[in-house]
């Protein structure tokens, strides 16, 4: 059984939002929802600042604070490591999100048009309603499971396919010779935040 | 569009959360102060009744606040199910069986004469003592549940669920005296609410010291220190809760206190009344306060900071003009 | 709402096509559920992309459907025209909307043809090949630009990079460079130029450890994953190219000597009368000098040529004076040596703020890193052959390029890399599009290779225009509307047509006719050029009758549009070639290439159509569409590497009607032989074949020479200056043709000599990644993704210079310029960024209330842009896009 987990190589990244966006349209998320997100930021005074972007999506922790206080067990981790939340189970109280310090879980009442209010879904939308419903159901705890559905049809997930800089390496983990392994080790990649005791499998790889 | 704020503030926890754990705290410290009178005896009898009367039903419409907010209410019934690792199952059994208690002691109390046969005081007795570890519980649990949220740091401390069971005392016992001072207005009630009053004023004392232990906490950390700043920027805060919810309340509570036992009795309650109200929209503003302030933890990778940015919830765009169909 | 044909169910097909959003035009897929287009992902089999996507191609489903899109003709019903008018627009049918139309187009025919205008988007840069040349050539009119495109970015850039590298652009060989100079562009980082392949490039570069040192006034995403990151004041880029030149020549001594010698004009003897080439009295070739046989020789003489690197020749001279006929001359390289010597470290700093040490510092490193002398050897079609290695780079695009001293600046920062012999070999700056191809071997097409002028110089196989950028045109009296045919380098120019005296000049430049009859294709003029109140009161008002092809209703079918066609997107429209011809949608390097079309991936939906069949349609309701189909063979031979063959060429007499898919098979067919037609292009979208190495590294297999002293120039400018003053032409404007000159220099433009201190501030503006060379405003996801960074709705601001203005962070803020034109926005403040700047993203702050999504988002920078004499490059016409502002609190 592999355990997947995912490397972010900041070296390559330079912030262009493609991962955020093949997130949204992957998994049709509604406003404000960005599963995999950019957070950019800013160090030193000029002319000695510099930018940095910092693509964040699920850590699929090893010990997630989210699984932990989930009352109803809606939050599962499965045998490959990917964290889930069962929409069947979950009764929606967001206290995983909460729990979660890299912010990576959305709670979603209803599926809603960006378009103004008052106008009729426009049929990709009426997809998109349909399909998050289906897999994410009404009024749960939603977030990243690294594509799921397409990792089982053997694809990798949606932001590493569509990243222009190839900064986004996922990979078995456990298999020493995968890709990710090898990097983690030869480019010492890191996790983020660890003193949130979280032991997250997304790893970066340092800028510079 | 709004200009940035940096520090994504909280945006799923609101009223309807800020009023079950007032609610909580409410029942839990009125039921507390109603049982511990019960013990003492007689003379605080109607405090008593008060106190139960206003347990119960104080925790059932939480309760309803609660399944209120979920996003899937019909699934309210799962919400015990992992109470080794989650404080909200654990929650979810303690205000049940506080719940079951706090009713069983207000039938007895009210509507049988278990507590006067013989043997019938004992029983209620040990409801009571059962009933006050719950309500200690439930007190403390509307602020572990906050504590023990990893994911927003200015709520993240034991300080919280301290000010939490400060704050659900103080709001328990102005219930209380509400109550005490709405059903009964004699000169009588006056003797025994001047030293309710003297009570108040010493917890609300207690939650001054503890809110701004609390703050000075906060201000130490960079990301509490940010949600510090934020909650005291907010009028709501400072003037609703600071001003009006204690300060006000205090002075009243003192005026109270030492006002001749004789003279104008009438205009004490009017002072309680007053005092007592504002003290419990104080500690729904603390609670609500503290809630909307939370934000998530600034990342640090590579020796940058990385916050999110805050993006208000913006109203849709107006429709508009469509082109013509 | 109801959707166009229902698709059987249970259908999940991806189609694979290529993305419109931008001019990069990637190689996409898209999916279709049962009907409805529901993500698109990149192309794996293209080499445009090799299946990464942008942010915008991946949110163009989006676009696809959004309910604000014109889906009928519509026709407006407000005679009133101008910024803030209610159009009253009314939907009527096609028939009506292409009666009035073709009726109007049959006047304007009968009038004078050329009164008819094409406006054109640059981001459909594939469709406008087709039916923009096609009407243009079919109906008779010279008159045609694309707004924004061109006056921005290019007419510097383009003409610059076309003569030296025979390029659209110019970019490092990211696969082997070691060392590039930035000079202001998002190259690799996001916006525009083969977005998605370079950044691929890019990132494999930096993680090899190529260095980037970025010239930027801000901390653009160039200059934060930069090596080294060096701020500039804006419109300065030229200078401190020619400081690098200077302190390469005069302080290090750095040249390629090699380089120099035998692909360049670097050895031509010049005369000192006139700065002309020493010429042969026979052959009237230019003159170089045989240092081993001491006499002069013409300069592709067989003893003093090296076409390719292991050719052997004589040395020329480079330095020195020589004695040709009594004629005391010296080479061009000796008088540029001597020419630069004024741009001292010092003498830059003044200009640029940067400092002099770093100036020195980094033309060392660059010419360090450049290892003259070094070589690989690379695998030919005929064998191995060594070539060069020389991986370093300069490059540069918008930000650099947009001012008033855009040709030089231009020439400038490539020079930099002539001077060590860094071009279009292993490891240099390339020239970037697909530049130079020998074909495919089924069919050798298409051919694009480039041939020496007379003199020796590059000429291109293929060009994007009709005319190449050289050799140069000569200057003829004017027949277009905005006189171009007088200036010899520009595509168009705005400076006339949005000039408040426009009728004025055409009378006196003998103009017969006016403006009739717009054509608008997918353009937003009123916010895309500059200040919105000029280019409508001006230049759109003076149409009769304008009509405009269009997604949604913009600002400008607001303003001005008296019928609005809805067009498809394009996913919903067949385009025959997508990245050909060179521009900015084929990647350079070694991976192959790739010729894209565009196909349908669904019907389009209620009753938008395609504007390339809609051209057509009108054509033929016109009865010129055999023109129009003319016009399209004609202009392949020149944009397509070779002209059609016979079999394939489109029926000219008018008896047959094309559609589109036919004439994307003619064309494939034609390009790839019979096997190769649609039906078998369409399974992968693309037609891929193996690219050869020298078609790659090509400076050394070809035996042309590119200029650094622009001799040519000089005629050039004699022969505008006489013609413009024959016409009068200084009662417009006192034009300084001077600039027209064999030497490099750097000018200033008006943002560097405003005299009123209150305008304190540079601000400038920089293409954000998700809102660039397209229109992305109106789409949610795009706009959402905006409000992600903290910047790209703002002002950004530098901390200290906003504390002592009073402003904070978040503070909404008016910027305004000289000439009173002032917009709205709220400020970030920040360290990165150069304290005497304000950096402003996209074309923002729309206020069209058809596009709800748009409005009141950002700040329009366009408006602060000022269309006149004083901020035009006489060189070049590019306009100047950075302007000087005071910036105050705007009241709440």
């Amino acid at each position: 059984m592999p355990r997947y987990g995912m490397v972010i190589d900041l070296k390559r990244c330079y912030g262009c939002y493609a991962c955020s966006m093949a997130c949204k349209t992957a998994n049709h998320t509604p406003p404000g929802v960005f599963w995999a997100r950019v957070l950019m930021g800013e160090v030193g005074t000029y002319p000695n600042a510099v930018r940095q972007a910092l693509p964040v999506l699920c850590m699929q922790c090893e010990e997630p604070s989210c699984m932990e206080v989930c009352p109803t067990g809606a939050t599962q981790k499965r045998d490959d490591g990917i964290v889930i939340v069962d929409k069947e189970k979950c009764m929606g109280c967001k206290y995983c999100i909460m729990a979660c310090p890299y912010g990576a879980r959305y709670s979603v009442e209803e599926w809603e048009s960006y378009f103004p209010d008052g106008l009729p879904l426009t049929p990709l939308e009426e997809f998109q309603k349909k399909a998050w419903e289906e897999k994410s159901g009404v009024g749960v705890a939603t977030k990243c499971d690294f594509c799921l559905d397409r990792i089982t049809n053997g694809k990798e997930p949606a932001c590493v396919e569509a990243c222009p800089a190839k900064a986004r390496i996922f990979g078995d983990l456990d298999d020493p010779n995968s890709e990710v392994s090898i990097l983690i080790k030869k480019e010492r990649g890191q996790v983020l935040n660890p003193e949130f005791g979280n032991k997250p499998k997304v790893y970066y790889l340092l800028p510079r | 569009m709004d200009p940035k704020v940096n520090g994504q503030l909280q945006r799923e926890w609101g009223w309807l959360i800020a009023t079950y754990l007032f609610l909580g705290g409410v029942g839990g410290g009125a039921y507390t102060i109603a049982a511990i009178n019960s013990f003492l005896g007689e003379s605080l009898e109607l405090s008593t009744t008060v106190g139960l009367w206003i347990a119960f039903p104080a925790l059932l419409v939480g309760t309803l606040f609660l399944i209120a907010d979920l996003g899937s209410p019909s699934r309210a019934v799962l919400a015990g199910m992992k109470p080794r690792t989650s404080w909200i199952a654990r929650g979810t059994w303690i205000i049940t069986i506080f719940m079951i208690l706090s009713f069983l002691h207000l039938i007895l109390h009210q509507f049988t004469t278990v507590g006067e046969a013989a043997g019938g005081a004992t029983a209620i007795n040990i409801i009571a003592v059962g009933g006050i570890v719950f309500a200690i519980g439930t007190m403390a649990y509307t602020g572990i549940l906050l504590g023990a949220s990893k994911g927003i740091p200015f709520w993240r401390t034991g300080v919280v669920p301290v000010v939490f069971v400060i704050s659900a005392v103080v709001t328990g016992h102005f219930a209380i005296m509400l109550g005490v001072t709405l059903l009964s207005n004699t000169a009588d009630t006056l003797v025994p609410l001047r030293t309710m009053a003297l009570e108040a004023a010493g917890l609300v004392i207690l939650e001054v010291l503890a809110i701004l232990f609390f703050l000075q906490a906060a201000f130490r950390q960079p990301d509490p220190r940010e949600s510090a700043e934020r909650i005291l920027r907010k009028r709501m805060f400072v003037i609703g809760y600071f001003v009006l919810g204690l300060a006000v309340p205090l002075i009243l509570m003192i005026v109270v206190y030492r006002s001749a036992p004789d003279a104008a009795a009438a205009g004490m309650f009017p002072a309680i009344t007053i005092g007592a109200l504002l003290g419990l929209l104080g500690g729904l503003i603390l609670r609500q306060a503290v809630l909307i302030c939370g934000a998530l933890p600034t990342l640090n990778m590579a020796g940058f900071e990385f916050r999110r940015i805050h993006r208000p919830k913006e109203p849709k765009p107006d429709i508009g003009m469509l082109p013509p169909q | 709402m109801a959707v166009t044909p229902q698709i059987p169910v249970e259908e999940d097909v991806w189609i694979p096509t290529s993305c419109g959003q931008c001019y990069c035009m990637c190689g996409i897929k898209a999916r279709r559920q049962n009907g409805v287009i529901t993500e698109v992902m990149g192309n794996p089999d293209a080499p445009t992309g090799r299946g990464h996507i942008c942010v915008k191609g991946l949110a163009a489903p989006q676009l696809l459907y959004d309910p604000y899109r014109v889906n009928y003709p519509l026709k407006r019903t407000n005679p009133e025209k101008g910024l803030g008018v209610d159009p009253k627009f009314v939907r009527i049918s096609w028939d009506e909307a292409l009666d009035i139309v073709v009726g109007k187009l049959k006047e304007c025919h009968e009038r004078d043809p050329r009164g008819a205008f094409f406006q054109a988007t640059t981001t459909q840069a594939s469709e406008i090949r087709f039916g923009v040349i096609g009407f243009m050539k079919g109906f008779g009119t010279p008159n045609y630009w694309v707004s924004g495109g061109g006056l921005h970015c290019g007419n510097g850039a383009h003409f610059m990079n076309g003569s030296m590298h025979v390029a659209w652009s110019i970019i490092p060989d990211f696969a082997h460079c070691n060392y590039a100079l930035n000079f202001g562009c998002s190259k690799g980082h996001g916006a525009g130029h083969v977005a998605v392949q370079n950044a691929t490039q890019v990132a494999d570069a930096r993680a090899r450890g190529f260095e980037n040192v970025v010239f930027d006034p801000f901390q653009s995403a160039q200059a934060s994953k930069a090596h080294e990151w060096v701020p500039i004041r804006v419109g300065t880029d030229g200078a401190l190219a020619l400081g690098l030149v200077n302190s390469l020549l005069n302080e290090h001594g750095i040249y390629d000597a090699e380089y120099l010698m035998y692909k360049t004009n670097a050895p031509y003897l010049i005369r000192p009368s006139d700065g002309r080439y020493m010429r042969d009295g026979d052959t009237n070739k230019p003159l170089v000098w045989d240092l081993v046989d001491n006499c002069p020789k013409v300069h592709n003489d067989p003893s003093v040529t090296r076409v390719e690197y292991e050719d052997v020749a004589h040395e020329v001279a480079l330095r020195g004076t020589y004695n040709v006929n009594g004629t005391e001359c010296r080479p061009a390289f000796e008088l540029l040596k001597e020419h630069v010597k004024k741009y001292t470290p010092e003498y830059v700093e003044k200009i640029t703020y940067v400092p002099a040490a770093t100036v020195s510092r980094i033309a060392k490193e660059f010419g360090e890193a450049a290892e003259i002398g070094s070589t690989v050897t690379i695998e030919t079609s005929k064998g191995p052959k060594k070539i060069p290695k020389r991986p370093v780079a300069t490059h540069f695009f918008r930000g650099s390029q947009g001012h008033t001293n855009s040709g030089w600046t231009c020439l400038s920062i490539d020079m930099v890399n002539h001077i060590v012999g860094a071009a279009d070999t292993y490891g240099s700056s390339m020239g970037l599009g697909a530049a130079v191809c020998s074909g495919y071997e089924g069919t050798g097409k298409p051919y694009q290779i480039p041939y020496p002028c007379p003199d020796g110089l590059l000429v291109a196989g293929a060009w994007v225009y009709d005319h190449k950028p050289y050799p140069m045109r000569v200057p003829k009296p004017p027949t277009r509307l905005d006189l171009h045919d007088m200036f010899p380098t520009s595509i168009y120019n705005a400076f006339t047509i949005t000039d408040p005296r426009w009728f004025e000049m055409l009378e006196r430049f003998d103009i017969p006719y006016r403006p009739d009859v717009m054509i608008n294709f997918g353009s937003n003029s009123v916010m895309t050029m500059g200040n919105s109140e000029t280019v409508t009161e001006n230049f759109l008002k003076k149409f009769n009758f304008i009509f405009s092809f269009q997604l949604y209703i913009t600002e400008f079918e607001e303003a001005v549009a008296d019928i609005v066609f809805p067009d498809t997107c394009f996913l919903e429209r067949y385009t025959p070639a997508v990245s050909f011809p060179s521009t900015f949608s084929h990647p350079q390097g070694e991976d192959d290439w790739g010729w894209t079309i565009r196909q349908p991936v669904v019907e389009p939906l209620f009753e938008r159509r395609d504007f390339n069949e809609v051209m057509v349609d009108i054509c033929k309701r016109m009865g010129i569409h055999g023109n129009f189909y003319k016009g399209l063979n004609d202009s392949i031979g020149v944009r397509y590497g070779g002209e059609m063959n016979e079999k394939y060429k489109l029926v000219e007499n008018g008896s047959v009607f094309h559609s589109w898919e036919d004439i994307t098979d003619r064309l494939l067919k034609d390009r790839f032989g019979d096997d190769h037609g649609l039906e078998d292009v369409r399974k992968k979208g693309v037609f891929t074949w193996p690219k050869k190495k020298e078609d790659v590294y090509w400076k050394w297999f070809n035996p042309s020479r590119v200029p650094i002293y622009f001799e040519y120039f000089i005629d050039s400018g004699e022969q505008i200056d006489k013609l413009w003053n024959e016409y009068g032409g200084k009662d417009f404007f006192d034009f300084d043709w001077s600039r027209f000159k064999a030497l490099a220099d750097w000018y200033p433009c008006p943002t560097h000599t405003e005299k009123n201190p209150e305008y304190d501030m540079h601000t400038f503006y920089w293409r954000a990644v998700m809102h660039c060379n397209s229109m992305t405003q109106q789409n949610p996801y795009l706009d959402e993704c905006g409000q992600e960074d903290p910047n790209v709705y703002a002002v950004q601001m530098h901390v200290d210079t906003a504390k002592k203005k009073g402003i904070a962070d978040g503070d909404k803020v008016w910027l305004e310029n000289p000439q009173g034109h002032r917009v709205r926005g709220w400020v970030s403040l920040s360290e990165g960024i150069e304290p005497s700047h304000l950096a402003i993203a996209a074309v923002a702050g729309h206020w069209g209330k058809f596009m709800p999504i748009a409005k009141g988002k950002g700040t329009f920078f366009n408006d602060l842009v000022e269309m006149d004499l004083g901020h035009t490059d006489p060189l070049t016409f590019n306009q100047d896009i950075c302007a000087r502002v005071k910036i105050y609190k705007a009241e709440e």
